[in-house]
């Protein structure tokens, strides 16, 4: 957290992975749970499937948040996809005291990173293939990461996020969408 | 004609949205009978948010025309605004461009159109990042200025522009513009005002006589526009279009009074925005969304002791020239940034230019420093709005410009040049 009592998350992702939306969705998330305030930034260039994508979260308890900047010291940095943890762009946000959220099914090279690092892993992607929770070229990654990352915060639990999902996606897709989210709240491990 | 329609209900909520999304929920707020629409980066999701609240009717009566251009868009809703509605449309950068030659059809003509801009650099090479370059552009076009630093200020200003616009003294159009995916991208918490409020702020929506300086009968056709000689009154409406821009000052002030009493939020006397400038010994003339960010680099400076302000320029037409004077006699020396260009201009920047032709010939007022910065979407971190100010209490204190000056104007944040 920093001094002003902002929390800063960054995601990496690949495009048609869901991670702009998911940094939007945790604005979201947050605000329903009485954080003051919010903002979800997404950078955005010309988008192609698979192409390394980021977006950040800033989200305060107290304060207005007055800035549009990107993060570079962010607390949190959720990874979509692992192959981007060998990007030195990527590699280079992750810091001495990050909290990492890593979709990945098996257990990752420890010696790639920093050693003050609390690192969760969640098989996101497994969830969904698991769960049938796929859109036209992939999983839908965000909402898994969210119920992990609600999870491993507890900046939000499932109850706020059925009441954001129902308001953003209706009651239809409410199921489903919780049941991935359960699922990777309840199977985020700690490395 | 379109009929106005009240069945709809809005209650007051706060959702968390994208700046354009915010621009969509004030033309719903506002009760828009016309929108005309063609999508352009970074504009495209206003209309298409749009484009979903008449699809699932939550706009009743509201027509939703599709064009196959952006001149288009400004001549069908010139039309429609002509006929006596309510319109609405957004665009940005290369699209602007496109609907240049109707803009002036729509000043011309005295109809009081809001049309959101989501500011972006202009090509080449292709730019669809924050430079309100595109909407400066239009600067002598006769419409309204506006810039919004907030999600929460998009919303609020496209409500406060109708009642500015249409007020019959004014019947002028009206840009409302914001940073290209810095805003309209980006998602904050907006309040959604109650529709009965928001009813009761704005004027009633023009009845089957339209505006009142139209006489619009289909029974008895009209030719609006046709060929007027030098001698006919050309120059005498071109007269009357600058004293509206002029006079529409007060209106602005005093509907941004009206906005505060009916909503609570308060953005300075409508023009103008001043913060932090109490005991300041240097400010910052500033707009756009790099307005809201250097607020912040004020509130960290003046916790460090550093006297330092800032005012955010909300109109650049009409321009207030009676407020920068006024807060050019606070402090001795004003930065002004533009997220923009006036290529050849006496400072290169067109809004630093505007402060400097209102302090001419104006004792005792601030040396002014023009500044450009972010253009084509840059990124202005805080930490740079910071070292600027910083730079603005060194200069005052010793005298000393800082470096890389280009003809007396700081271009700030460029890559080395080789």
């Amino acid at each position: 957290m920093k001094n002003n009592g902002t929390v800063e998350i960054t995601f990496h992702g690949r495009g048609g992975q869901t991670a702009i939306t998911a940094s939007q969705l945790l604005a979201q998330l947050a605000y329903e749970e009485s954080f003051k305030d919010v903002i979800a930034i997404p950078i955005i260039g010309a988008e192609r499937r698979g192409a390394p994508i980021q977006a950040f979260t800033k989200i305060s308890r107290n304060k207005p948040i007055k800035t549009y900047d990107s993060v570079v010291n962010p607390d949190y940095i959720m990874v979509f996809d692992t192959s981007l943890l060998e990007i030195p762009r990527v590699k280079e946000t992750i810091r001495d005291g990050v909290t990492l959220l890593i979709n990945s099914a098996k257990s990752i090279d420890l010696s790639l990173f920093p050693k003050n690092l609390n690192i969760y892993l969640v098989d996101a992607t497994g969830i969904c293939i698991n769960r049938g929770f796929m859109h036209s070229s992939g999983p839908i990654l965000n909402i898994p990461m969210l119920g992990a990352f609600g999870k491993i915060t507890g900046y939000y639990d499932l109850k706020i996020m059925e009441k954001v999902l129902k308001k953003e996606y209706g009651e239809n897709r409410l199921e489903k969408n919780m049941t991935v989210a359960k699922d990777a709240y309840n199977s985020v491990r700690e490395v | 004609m379109v009929e106005a329609t009240n069945d709809f209900v809005q209650e007051k909520e706060t959702i968390v949205i994208k700046g354009n999304v915010s621009a969509a929920y004030a033309a719903k707020s506002a009760r828009v009978q016309v929108i005309s629409a063609y999508p352009i980066t970074p504009q495209t999701t206003v209309v298409e948010k749009l484009s979903e609240f008449v699809d699932n009717g939550l706009m009743p009566g509201t027509q939703y025309i599709k064009v196959e251009s952006e001149h288009s868009v400004m001549a069908s809703i010139i039309a429609a605004s002509k006929a006596g509605t309510r319109t609405f449309t957004a665009t940005a950068g290369q699209g602007l461009f496109y609907m240049f030659e109707m803009l002036h059809w729509a000043s011309g003509s005295r109809l009081p159109i809001v049309t959101t801009i989501a500011s972006r650099g202009a090509a080449p090479p292709w730019n669809i990042w924050a430079d309100f370059t595109d909407v400066i552009s239009c600067r002598d076009t006769g419409w309204m200025t506006a810039f919004c630093a907030t999600h929460q200020e998009i919303y609020d200003e496209i409500l406060m522009s109708y009642k500015i616009c249409e007020d019959s003294d004014v019947l002028l159009p009206k840009f409302v513009a914001y940073g290209g995916f810095i805003l309209s991208h980006t998602s904050k918490p907006v309040i959604i005002e109650d529709q009965d409020l928001v009813d009761s702020f704005l004027p009633p929506l023009p009845d089957e006589k339209g505006w009142p300086h139209i006489w619009f009968d289909p029974e008895r056709p009209l030719m609006f526009g046709n060929l007027i000689m030098p001698s006919g009154f050309y120059y005498e409406f071109r007269m009357k279009i600058h004293d509206a821009m002029v006079r529409a000052k007060e209106k602005i002030k005093r509907v941004a009074k009206d906005f505060e009493k009916i909503f609570g939020r308060n953005y300075g006397n409508g023009l103008t925005q001043e913060y932090k400038m109490d005991g300041a010994d240097v400010g910052m003339v500033i707009y756009g969304d790099l307005a809201l960010q250097m607020e912040q680099a004020v509130d960290d400076l003046r916790e460090e002791g550093y006297k330092v302000g800032m005012i955010k320029l909300r109109h650049l037409r009409p321009f207030p020239v009676e407020d920068i004077i006024e807060i050019a006699k606070k402090v001795p020396l004003l930065g002004v940034v533009d997220r923009a260009t006036a290529f050849g201009s006496p400072t290169g920047g067109p809004v630093s230019c505007e402060v400097k032709t209102a302090l001419h010939e104006v004792k005792g007022t601030a040396r002014i420093l023009p500044m450009i910065n972010g253009l084509g979407g840059r990124e202005v971190t805080l930490e740079q709005q910071k070292v600027q100010l910083k730079m603005l209490i060194k200069l005052n204190e010793t005298g000393e410009l800082p470096k890389d000056m280009l003809y007396g104007t700081l271009w700030d944040g460029l890559l080395e040049v080789k």
